[in-house]
């Protein structure tokens, strides 16, 4: 893997940044992972690991335009970049192989 | 739609606005209002403010706050500057101010440095053991009679326990793994080649080396004491006697009683100052005098005890099993004991208890020879804080004074724009740079002073790699505080002054806030507590030492006979007397059991059913005269009979109420068959123990050993040159005893060494007294000298209109004498209660009269006058002309 290591909520922020492309702001995403994992995360924590993942390279940002909601202020929109992307499949993919060196046994519910 | 933006608590958008850097506050905001407003759509209002408050609290994590550029700093850099400038430029102005200011707090930094360096060497205290916490000691708890007439707790507690103990601990104890016994401070004649030296020695058991952590710097500690002629000793005892040689494996003799053999299997390092347990070397306690006698003892209470347990939380077991293991042993000789001694039922008898190795050194109540008193470590942080408060009251005071040169700044700077905030830091930065000066010519006092404090404490503390980084640490974190401290009451009524005000007018600062009034006199009560306080110490130790305490002890050599308790040390007595008899410079010799500050025996007897108790003292027939003593009945005893009889004191004559003392006799020793020791004598009260203590019932017996053996030989010198008759003495003494080293102290000394303690703590007050003296001098000097230099005016004005010099002096002193007389008077009770708690140690005091009250204060005031009146005469004399030329 690469020198660079993801958490396992950065790893969920990132992608959750891909999946909503030119919407992806704070409170999007939280909103997503609400809907689509069933997960409640606190915006504050998905600011900070956006925010990393800038610092990372993973993601770039820049101010959207002018809203009447929110009190009048810009949303700061998120994209994911190819490094982002690369990632998001070297994990995948990694993953995958890992996945397929354990053994194939069925669940059992005891 | 709107109508939500205006419930969003404002207070936490402005917290968020503060901390959240500015690229990202926008995005963040919004998402916060975002959700803010979905939340009054789902929970209502209430709830979401809640949540919104919750969620901005949220943001205020590292990931956001650290995320800041500290843009500003930039700004506050050349600020900062522009302060460190201006308090240079302040200080240089007033070169006197400044130069008080960080004397007195360097001092202050000082003193308090070293008072942290003495707590944390008190709290250093055998804490260097590799097994310490699972090492504890052992104590008796027991009734005591004297304590209980006197309305105290009716236990004495003591560190000496029967021999027995410690065997029946290690056999029927599961959880103890080692046991000592560890005695020290017994001193005996060692003797290699040609080498006699007195030796002190301490006596262990085996376990001593498995528990304690005084590493082995040759041979082996492996199977030690297994032959009970082993010794360990320690580096410097090995090279006193052995030289460059190695000792190991050398045979020496010691000799206390009687000569043994011993050979030497282990060096081991010497304990360092902060251990409890120390010792030169050390023996079995096999070979300890008497041991065989009280081995199988539980009433001969010898033997300090250590124990070293499995595990650490098996203490509390401990406790208990020791208990049951006490009662097992020792139940039947308490019910004796207590009919004995008719204790009352609701008093135990006595107990064994337990207290961890390193809480020994601040457990005073049970004593051990370097036990110490916690009040001390408290008395000498008051005392620091004392000079702290003053010093840091003459900053404060000070800048408040000098306030006035500073006016035309403040306003300027206020109307350039600078908020009261900024002033505050400014003066604040300017007592911080103020107190961080301070504290470096503070660290040069501590290394001036260290040594002369470490002689007035005992203590041997160091500069080390160790506790050096410590140290300035403490330093600059104190010299924080006090900036802070000092710095921020001024710092806040100087920023508070109004730019036209201060702009328009030239008011001058009087000393007219009642504020800076409270300071002084503050200041001027804690050193006059101090001043009171050492004024009685002196008094006090003036008294004792002049004392007439019913003899006469000048020039009396006391030399050890070291021949142990026996026979043989009372005929080396006559030996020396012989040896003496035909020197002109030796007026008379004699000896007895226990010298002056050497100790003493008391013996309990029943006299008709009562217990009564008497100290006793062997002595010969020359001994009353020796020591000038002066006797009120009776006779001296003859060199040829009285083998029985006794001398006794006054004291004892009260105790037994006897109306005819000569025809009584004393049966001390409870013969059931003879009437006991006729009375020959009674003897003028003398004290024989130190002044804290009443003189109790003594009586004194020659010519049998039923008293006791004289171990000590006295020699009073007659006139003439010291060196000269030391040389004879010495000279007749080798040749008499060859075998014996030639050791001395004078008695007068030993009285006096009594009080050592008391001594030091004397000159420890009489120092911190001239600190604070002298930095509330510097402080009211300073105070002086801007007063007047502020009423120059007015001086020259009353000069002018035909005022005195007398006049004008009573005009610019009677305030502070005013302020001092009002602080002498609030101190003066503060000391005389504190002062009277320390005097209560002492039986014999001197009475606190009005009459030293007074001169105190009268020299107080003349300490102040004569500070004050350099600027008052300064004033007064000037040419009214000169100042009032520019009106």
């Amino acid at each position: 893997m690469s020198k660079e290591y993801l958490g396992e909520f950065e790893e969920l922020v990132l992608t959750m940044v891909g999946i909503l492309q030119e919407d992806a702001y704070g409170n999007a995403v939280v909103e997503l992972i609400k809907d689509r994992i069933g997960r409640e995360v606190n915006l504050s924590a998905v600011h900070v690991t956006l925010y990393r993942l800038e610092d990372k390279g993973l993601v770039k940002s820049e101010m959207g335009g002018a809203t009447q909601s929110r009190g009048g202020r810009r949303k700061r929109i998120f994209k994911i970049t190819n490094a982002g992307l690369a990632m998001l499949q070297t994990m995948k993919e990694m993953r995958t192989d890992l996945w397929k060196l354990v053994p194939q046994l069925k669940i059992v519910v005891a | 739609m709107k109508d939500w933006q205006a419930s969003v608590p404002q207070w936490a958008l402005r917290f968020l606005r503060w901390y959240c850097p500015d690229y990202l506050l926008e995005s963040v905001e919004g998402d916060l209002l975002e959700e803010f407003e979905a939340d009054v759509k789902t929970y209502g209002i209430k709830k979401a403010r809640r949540l919104f408050i919750q969620h901005t609290l949220l943001f205020f994590r590292p990931g956001i706050i650290f995320r800041n550029r500290f843009s500003f700093q930039s700004i506050n850099q050349a600020m900062l500057q522009n302060y460190f400038k201006v308090a240079m430029r302040s200080m240089a102005k007033r070169k006197l101010y400044a130069f008080i200011n960080s004397f007195g707090l360097s001092i202050a930094i000082a003193c308090c440095v070293l008072i942290y360096l003495y707590i944390q060497d008190e709290n250093s205290f055998d804490q260097f053991h590799d097994r310490k916490e699972r090492i504890v000691r052992i104590h008796n708890k027991s009734f005591d009679q004297q304590l209980l007439d006197e309305g105290k707790e009716p236990y004495s507690y003591s560190a000496w326990l029967p021999a027995k103990l410690a065997d029946v601990l290690q056999d029927e104890l599961p959880e103890v793994e080692h046991v000592t016994r560890f005695n020290s401070g017994t001193e005996g004649v060692m003797r290699y080649g040609d080498k006699i030296f007195k030796q002190r020695t301490a006596f262990a058991d085996s376990g001593f080396f498995r528990m304690f952590t005084f590493p082995v710097e040759q041979g082996s500690t492996n199977k030690i004491f297994r032959n009970l002629h082993e010794a360990v000793l320690t580096e410097k005892v090995a090279t006193k006697f052995f030289g460059n040689e190695n000792p190991i494996g050398k045979t020496f003799t010691f000799s206390i009683n009687e000569s043994t053999e011993y050979v030497v299997v282990a060096i081991v390092a010497a304990p360092p100052a902060h251990s409890s347990i120390d010792f030169d070397m050390i023996l079995p306690t096999q070979a300890q005098p008497y041991f065989a006698r009280n081995a199988e003892s539980w009433s001969a209470f010898s033997y300090p005890t250590f124990v070293q347990l499995k595990s650490a939380d098996a203490i509390f077991n401990f406790g208990q099993h020791l208990d049951t293991l006490v009662n097992k042993y020792m139940a039947k000789r308490y019910e004796q004991w207590r009919e004995r001694e008719k204790i009352p039922a609701q008093y135990k008898v006595g107990e064994f208890d337990v207290i961890p190795l390193t809480d020994i050194h601040l457990s005073n109540q049970v004593y051990w020879h370097k036990v110490s008193d916690e009040k001390y470590a408290w008395i000498l942080m008051g005392i620091g804080l004392l000079i702290l408060i003053i010093a840091c009251i003459n900053y404060i005071v000070l800048s408040l004074a000098t306030a006035n040169s500073r006016q035309t700044e403040i306003g300027v700077r206020k109307v350039v724009g600078a908020r009261q905030g900024q002033l505050i830091n400014q003066f604040s930065a300017e007592s911080l740079i103020l107190s961080i000066v301070a504290m470096f010519i503070g660290i040069g006092l501590v290394s001036i002073l260290l040594p002369v404090f470490n002689q007035y404490t005992g203590k041997s503390i160091a500069f080390s790699i160790s506790n050096l980084s410590q140290i300035v640490g403490f330093m600059f974190a104190l010299a924080i505080i006090i900036g802070l401290l000092a710095g921020s009451y001024p710092a806040f009524v100087l920023s508070s002054y109004k730019p036209v005000v201060v702009l328009k007018s030239k008011n001058s600062a009087k000393l007219q806030t009642p504020f800076a009034k409270g300071m002084v006199i503050l200041q001027f009560s804690l050193s006059s507590i101090l001043i009171v306080s050492s004024v009685i110490m002196y008094k006090q130790m003036d008294y004792i030492t002049s004392k007439d305490l019913g003899f006469r002890a000048d020039k009396v050599l006391a030399i050890e006979t070291n021949a142990g308790w026996t026979k043989a040390s009372d005929d080396m007595i006559n030996q020396l007397r012989i040896a003496l008899s035909n020197e002109p410079s030796v007026s008379a010799v004699s000896g007895t059991s226990t010298s002056f500050n050497r100790g003493w025996s008391r013996y309990g007897y029943q006299v008709n059913g009562e217990n009564k108790e008497a100290y006793v003292f062997r002595v010969d027939e020359n001994y009353l005269s020796l020591f000038d003593m002066q006797l009120v009945q009776g006779r001296n005893f003859s060199t040829t009979e009285d083998t029985s009889a006794v001398i006794v004191n006054e004291a004892l004559v009260r105790d037994m109420g006897w109306k005819e003392p000569l025809a009584e006799y004393l049966n001390w020793r409870e013969d059931s068959i003879g009437r006991g020791a006729p009375v020959i004598g009674v003897v003028k009260d003398y004290n024989f123990l130190s002044l804290e203590n009443d003189i109790h019932p003594m009586f004194i017996g020659a010519k049998n050993q039923t008293f006791g053996h004289m171990t000590t030989a006295l020699v009073k010198l007659a006139l003439g040159d010291l060196t000269d008759q030391l040389a004879t003495v010495e000279r007749a003494w080798k040749k008499t005893f060859p075998d014996k080293p030639f050791e001395y102290t004078f008695v007068d000394q030993d009285v006096a060494r009594q009080y050592a303690t008391h001594q030091r703590w004397m000159k420890i007050m009489a120092i911190a007294t001239m600190f604070a003296i002298i930095i509330s001098c510097l402080g009211l000097f300073g105070l002086a000298g801007i007063e007047s230099l502020n009423r120059i005016k007015e001086v020259g004005i009353r000069k002018v209109m035909g005022a005195s010099w007398w006049g004008l002096m009573l005009l610019l002193n009677k305030k502070y004498m005013l302020l001092a007389i009002v602080a002498f008077s609030i101190a003066s009770p503060i000391s005389w209660f504190f002062m009277q708690e320390w005097l209560d140690t002492f039986k014999f005091k001197v009475d606190l009269t009005w009459d030293l009250f007074a001169l105190t204060l009268a020299g107080g005031l003349l300490i102040a006058l004569t500070t004050v009146s350099y600027h008052a005469m300064k004033a007064a004399r000037i040419n009214p002309a000169e100042t009032l030329k520019y009106e």
